[in-house]
């Protein structure tokens, strides 16, 4: 069993339902390339990894993420 | 049974404010709010957008939450995607969720 890592950063600061709007709080869970963060990088719960995965998909839908990040397309 | 919905619109960054503003209150006659007045619209304004749409680099974005039954629902959605002006638009149920951040200091995209 991996140790016990860092705990939810979502939950540290105190957000029950992730916005999909807030995108200076998604970025913190990307890559550069712009990809989602696995949780056992980033070390957030189930719950909001799922939130975080479902609002990041919809601000890539409505262009405020990229899809990837750096790409002369 | 109404449920609320928030909206996300992204309109061609070229269209004036007002004109922006009349466009949206028209497509909303097709969602009557049961208190009767007018929608209110979160304008944030001309962005940059992490990634081109309809090869444009700016769009104006703005946020609405409304009322509406499902029945509403398609009806809008159609007169939305006719409508040249809107670029793209997103309707999700609304979960209340509260940004971190406060929305006044959203700036452009600076990745």
């Amino acid at each position: 069993m991996a140790r016990p890592n860092k705990t939810c950063a979502v939950c540290e600061s105190g957000i029950r339902i992730v916005d999909f709007k807030d995108e200076r709080l998604l970025t913190r869970f990307l890559t550069e390339r712009g990809k989602i963060l696995p949780s056992r990088l980033s070390g957030t719960c189930a719950r909001h990894q799922r939130q975080l995965s479902r609002a990041i998909k919809r601000a890539r839908e409505i262009a405020l993420l990229p899809y990837i990040k750096g790409f002369a397309g | 049974m109404s449920r609320m919905y928030e909206a996300v619109y992204i309109l061609d960054s070229t269209l004036e404010e007002d004109a922006i503003t009349e466009k949206l209150n028209k497509h909303h006659e097709l969602v009557p709010q049961a208190s009767g007045e007018p929608i209110a619209l979160d304008m944030w304004g001309k962005r940059t957008m992490a990634y081109p749409i309809a090869n444009k680099e700016t769009g104006f974005y703005v946020i609405a939450k409304f009322e509406a039954t499902p029945e509403m629902l398609p009806e809008f959605e159609r007169a939305l995607k006719l409508d040249e002006g809107v670029l793209r638009h997103l309707i999700v149920l609304d979960e209340g969720a509260v940004m971190s951040t406060a929305p006044s200091d959203r700036d452009g995209e600076d990745d």
